[in-house]
């Protein structure tokens, strides 16, 4: 008689249990996993943000409050010989929309020069890169809104600006890159957007937030402190960020969904702890007779131990692979695209996310498992065999 | 006659451990739901509160928000001639409050800082109050002649820097000072989360001398389809929407959020049902014999159907009515404010996440459900108990 055989007529003599528990086992993790994926997702977002040493320059006051073009030229004055910045890249925000949409698209006019150098994880081909620099209509499209509107490279698109003047413009697309975080993004050349500005009187060329490229981490806080300390009582003061503290701004006002998932994530390995305790508790208690049985006919302590902790494990582990894998599945099929803010193309379960969702699984299997084996082991099998009921 | 209640309870009593256990689940769903729900009712009613019937607001043609729109003090002018609009009664004067819209960025006082929020400001004439009426002043007004600022009740709540007698700094590279004088309640809608200026001194501040949107009052609500068609043709040409629509619009980027944190609420609800279908079941299966008593002193199958529903409706109340508590510890000791962008405002709307007498009800149905749900098919069983077989059991 294996263990395997009585794991199997344990799991199988009360079927409806079983069932039951997987079920209730399954569900929360599928809920876990999602939640977890997405959570990782944006981690792995802000880690490749860490690692291309960027800073963002933007107004003091109000990111909205654009900031004259000509400090580009006065940051890049603050390391002259170029032993701490790379490049120096000024954005102005287009807020363009496909014309009779509601919904807008991340748009930017950046500078044509220096874009390719800030942007470099955007794997440029040369051939990409000169038509960027060749073509002032040129632009580049996160290819999850390519995917939107069903966009494609060479194609000529328009779009309405939805800030002051209003323009309309058409663009011709030279990249769609699908580089993390840039997905939901569109960029366009700032200096083809300030000459249709100027056309329209508006004649104060400016960006939004200048990005730098740095040497080094050390580079970048010794900017970050220049620069600021550089404009301070001017009448362009500047604040200075690295780019995850500039993107968790725009999380936190966006309800910060990743906390929430978190949360959520945190919620569930509770209730699959309880669900999983609650169970393995009741079948011990119907079972102690027969475990009684089992110590009588000359099973070692060891042995009884580890059939009531196989089997907490093996509900677990199954229930979790129930509830898991389908998600990871249904979710790989439909594709659910992630438009917005989050810099995610879709909602999807990752490896990684399977494989801590099945270590917590096992986990709470064991937990679950271990006062009733541990109550097996110190069963009386004599006043055990005695009990009625 | 029903089985008592006490029959229940005692029942529950008797399985300590397993309804425990049970109502810890239930208490970490129905927690976890609370706050979810409570987050987007909030969400909600300050959205719900600014829909005045009466009020239009204009902006610019071809942008989405007062943000990004801007109207020139002709394009203002040719709004003399909108049909429909109130009118004060003592001076005669139509109700159109032309209004500047810009923000500056404030630390939050719940991450101590670490993160700062945009918030509107926005340059009014006395006509505002008048338009707006909603708009209760806590303290005193703005003067017009002095430097000064009123301050929504909820973002002097929620950023730093906005207590009355605190000063701002605005205006074109922060050049101006501006002291915070009093607050105001806008009955929990998203004004509440703006300040407040005077319309002349915030456009010499920014150095603009045009407006960002107006907000008319009409005399009768059913007029606005009229007045929207008006505001669009010529000679006036410009965007109007019912002030509804447009905040209604400005959460269009939580929708998907609110469908995914439902659906995979929905999905733990679910699974608490199955575990009280779990302990049910397992409490039916101990009581075989017990069932069988109760059917042979006179009690009918429903009687003990209903019986088992009643039961796993106690247990997941006592859970939800746990939740709730749970929720309430969470919001005291972690807090309840939170802030959200408006989708093209970038500007944020702050709310507090309340645990309403609506929330806790909602709550404790959906959790009243989920016991029935769970309780259902054990109870059925239960119900067609065969007495004699079970009788007959050791």
């Amino acid at each position: 008689m294996t263990l395997g055989y009585v794991l199997l007529q344990n799991l199988r003599r009360n079927p409806l249990r079983s069932g039951l528990t997987m079920v209730a086992f399954a569900l929360p993790m599928a809920v876990f996993v999602v939640g977890i994926s997405l959570v990782l997702a944006l981690q792995q977002v802000s880690k490749a943000n860490e690692a291309e040493l960027r800073l963002a320059v933007q107004n003091r006051i109000a990111l909205v409050n654009a900031l004259p073009e000509r400090l580009r030229r006065e940051i890049e004055a603050l390391d002259p010989d170029k032993r701490r910045i790379v490049a120096v890249c000024g954005f102005r925000w287009f807020g363009g929309r496909v014309p009779n949409t509601k919904s807008g698209i991340q748009s930017l006019g950046a500078d044509p020069d220096t874009f390719p150098i800030v942007y470099r994880e955007l794997r440029w081909t040369d051939e990409e890169e000169q038509s960027w620099k060749r073509d002032r209509r040129a632009a580049v499209v996160g290819s999850n809104v390519a995917a939107q509107y069903g966009w494609n490279v060479g194609d000529r698109v328009t779009l309405e600006s939805t800030v002051p003047p209003y323009l309309s413009l058409e663009f011709v697309i030279v990249k769609i890159t699908d580089a993390t975080g840039r997905v939901n993004g569109m960029y366009l050349r700032r200096d083809y957007f300030e000459e249709s500005r100027a056309e329209r009187g508006f004649r104060n060329p400016g960006c939004n937030v200048f990005w730098l490229r740095c040497t080094s981490i050390e580079a970048m806080r010794e900017m970050q402190t220049l620069i600021d300390e550089h404009f301070a009582n001017s009448p362009n003061e500047t604040r200075t960020m690295d780019e995850n503290a500039f993107a968790a701004s725009f999380t936190e006002a966006l309800g910060n969904l990743p906390g929430l998932m978190q949360g959520i994530a945190l919620v569930v390995v509770f209730i699959v702890a309880l669900v999983a305790g609650n169970t393995m508790m009741m079948s011990f208690r119907e079972r102690t007779r027969e475990l009684a049985v089992f110590k009588a006919i000359g099973f070692s302590n060891r042995r009884v131990f580890g059939v009531v902790l196989s089997e907490s494990v093996m509900l677990a582990v199954v229930g979790a692979a129930a509830g898991i894998l389908p998600t990871a599945a249904v979710l790989g099929a439909i594709g659910v695209r992630m438009v917005g803010f989050l810099p995610i193309t879709s909602l999807t379960v990752s490896p990684t996310a399977i494989v801590i969702a099945m270590c917590i699984a096992l986990s709470v299997g064991v937990a679950a498992g271990l006062v009733p084996a541990w109550q097996a082991i110190r069963l009386n099998t004599v006043s055990a065999l005695r009990r009625v009921g | 006659m029903a089985l008592p209640i006490r029959y229940h309870w005692r029942n529950l009593l008797v399985r300590r451990t397993t309804s425990a256990l049970t109502i810890l689940v239930v208490t970490a769903v129905v927690g976890t739901l609370t706050w979810i729900l409570g987050f987007f009712l909030a969400l909600q009613s300050s959205l719900s509160v600014a829909g005045d019937a009466h009020k239009l607001l204009i902006i610019q043609r071809g942008t989405t928000s007062e943000t990004n729109s801007a109207i020139s003090p002709e394009e203002f002018n040719r709004l003399a001639q909108l049909a429909g609009v109130a009118r004060d009664p003592e001076s005669g004067e139509p109700l159109i409050s032309p209004e500047l819209y810009w923000q500056t960025q404030l630390p939050r006082l719940r991450d101590g800082g670490a993160t700062r929020a945009n918030v509107a400001l926005r340059g009014v004439t006395l006509r505002a109050f008048e338009v707006h009426r909603n708009i209760r002043l806590l303290g005193e007004r703005f003067s017009v002649g002095e430097p000064q600022v009123i301050v929504g009740r909820a973002a002097a709540a929620q950023f730093a820097g906005l207590a009355v007698g605190d000063v701002i700094r605005i205006g074109v590279g922060e050049s101006r000072e501006f002291r915070v004088v009093g607050h105001f309640d806008a009955g929990g809608g998203p004004m509440e989360s703006e300040i407040w200026m005077y319309l002349p001194a915030m456009q010499s501040a920014y150095l603009r001398n045009g407006y960002s949107s107006v907000s008319v009052r009409l005399e009768d609500p059913a007029s606005a389809p009229a007045a929207i068609e008006q505001v669009r043709s010529a000679p006036i040409e410009l965007s109007a929407e019912r002030e509804a629509d447009y905040w209604r619009n400005q959460t269009s980027n939580v929708r998907f959020y609110q469908a995914v944190c439902f659906v995979l609420v929905a999905i733990m609800s679910l699974a608490a049902a199955f575990a009280l279908a779990n302990t049910m079941y397992a409490s039916v299966a101990g009581r075989a014999r017990e069932i069988a008593m109760l059917r042979t002193i006179g009690y009918r199958p429903h009687h003990i159907l209903l019986g088992f529903v009643m039961e796993s409706v106690l247990l997941s109340l006592i859970g939800g009515l746990l939740g709730c508590v749970a929720c309430a510890a969470y919001l005291e000791l972690v807090g309840s404010t939170k802030d959200m962008f408006g989708s093209s405002t970038f500007t944020t709307m702050a709310f507090d996440i309340r645990l309403t007498p609506l929330l806790v009800g909602w709550s404790l149905a959906s959790v009243a459900v989920i016991g029935v749900i769970g309780a259902l098919p054990p109870a059925w069983r239960a119900a067609r108990t065969h007495v004699l077989t079970a009788l007959r059991e050791p």
